[in-house]
């Protein structure tokens, strides 16, 4: 049985690539408006468009289903706006967020922002095997700043940002490894298989 | 730092094909979008940007399905621009499959757009382009395709799109653009140097030292080109080998 994904559609922007990209690394992905369906799913996927509060708001209302469901180990991918929605809060939005991640969600601090283009991420987490060259896409202003420890992947932007995250079986990244050409397929492939093994 | 510089092909688009013409006008069909968007990607391109060149002037809509199946055969970003006038279309556009939106006319006629589409889709995906010409000793703001003079300094309207929200700024030199003889450097530097989000140099390029001159001299964060690609005079891939023998990161 391949990987069944539920993707939460928070009626912005489009989720066409992440959902090719994961179809492509062998998930079938379903995705869904009605966010009460996320508590049943087999393995979550928060996608990274759009604005913080615009995007959350659609999730509050089970946030505690969500945070509980993560806590049990169903696992996740939030990816940019996706992973911040899992801190407390953003500086970005007055909404708080899921709070499943410990700490917030920062403004960075740059001479140019967004954060914009191809960057380096450097981990040693499993997700990360046998990567070479693991330059991923980003496009943001904003980053997590955990209090969990939950920081498994660093990138070099004016000082060291906080860029993959690892908790339970969430795994929550900066960058976008769906507009990250093969290296980024290469990503959701092991988080693919990550899922696999731990749902 | 390792923030890479980017390269980006453009793709201009007229009645579904892509056509490159020389200072907005004289235009030669290239190739059909996705199929060119997918070499790109291939060779290494960082981003494509697509933009519709006769919808601001034909006061139409951008012609959405061919953006869909270029976005359908991408995993890189894709920006979409021309014929944008309201929220509702760049919505379209970026359901369509778009990662950005870029916005030039109406962005003058309407700068509150501008905050507007940053508030709901975020800044990262708020490109506003700037089609600048020299006029005596500073840069003027062209709109409608490079029609009409808007009576804009290219440097202060620069720094009024970054304090309405937009994510990044697509700088077209109208004096440099079809001529093949290099960027404008001072424009771009002077742009770049004026803004705090990042700045695409755009217009002049034909070859791959122009690329190096441009990211060497100026600050902006990527460079746009067409031609030397759409004719196959270069590679992306042999521009980023000569970008990186000269000291420039690239991925």
């Amino acid at each position: 049985m391949p990987l069944n994904i539920t993707m939460a559609d928070y009626g912005v922007g489009n989720l066409h690539s992440i959902r090719k990209a994961l179809e492509l690394c062998g998930a079938t992905v379903n995705i869904v408006d009605d966010m009460s369906l996320l508590k049943d799913a087999e393995c979550i996927v928060l996608p990274g468009v759009g604005a913080f509060d615009k995007s959350v708001e659609r999730l509050l209302p089970f946030r505690d289903e969500i945070v509980a469901r993560l806590s049990d180990g169903v696992p996740c991918l939030g990816i940019c706006i996706g992973m911040q929605m899992m801190f407390q809060g953003s500086e970005e939005g007055n909404g708080p967020g899921l709070g499943y991640l410990q700490g917030k969600v920062v403004r960075m601090k740059a001479p140019r922002i967004p954060h914009m283009g191809w960057n380096l991420v450097r981990s040693s987490d499993r997700i990360m095997d046998r990567m070479s060259d693991p330059y991923f896409y980003f496009a943001h202003s904003y980053h997590g700043a955990p209090e969990d420890y939950s920081d498994v992947g660093h990138t070099e932007y004016y000082g060291e940002i906080p860029t993959l995250f690892h908790k339970g079986n969430t795994y929550g990244t900066q960058f976008h490894p769906e507009k990250s050409s093969n290296i980024g397929l290469e990503f959701l492939g092991n988080f693919v298989k990550f899922a696999e093994e731990n749902k | 730092m390792s923030l890479t510089k980017r390269i980006i092909p453009c793709l201009d688009v007229k009645d579904g094909k892509v056509v490159k013409g020389i200072k907005f006008v004289d235009l030669k069909d290239v190739g059909y979008p996705p199929d060119l968007a997918e070499l790109y990607e291939k060779q290494g391109a960082d981003e494509i940007v697509y933009l519709d060149i006769s919808a601001s002037v034909e006061g139409r809509h951008t012609l959405l399905d061919i953006v869909q199946e270029t976005a359908k055969r991408l995993f890189v970003p894709l920006t979409v621009g021309g014929g944008i006038r309201e929220k509702d279309d760049v919505r379209k556009a970026l359901n369509a499959g778009a990662d950005k939106v870029s916005m030039n006319t109406v962005a003058v006629q309407r700068p509150d757009l501008i905050t507007e589409c940053a508030q709901d889709f975020g800044s990262q995906c708020v490109v506003v382009a700037i089609d600048g010409k020299r006029k005596g000793g500073s840069w003027t703001v062209y709109t409608h395709g490079g029609r009409n003079d808007a009576g804009l300094d290219v440097v202060q309207w620069a720094r009024k799109v970054e304090e309405m929200g937009a994510g990044e700024i697509l700088l077209t030199s109208m004096d440099a653009d079809g001529t093949k003889d290099g960027y404008d450097i001072p424009m771009t530097k002077a742009v770049a140097d004026a803004v705090g989000i990042p700045v695409i140099a755009s217009g002049g390029c034909g070859s791959a030292q122009h690329i190096l001159e441009v990211l060497k001299q100026t600050n902006a964060e990527a460079a746009l080109a067409a031609s030397i690609f759409h004719y196959k005079e270069s590679t992306v891939r042999h521009v980023k080998d000569y970008l990186r023998e000269n000291g420039v990161e690239v991925r």
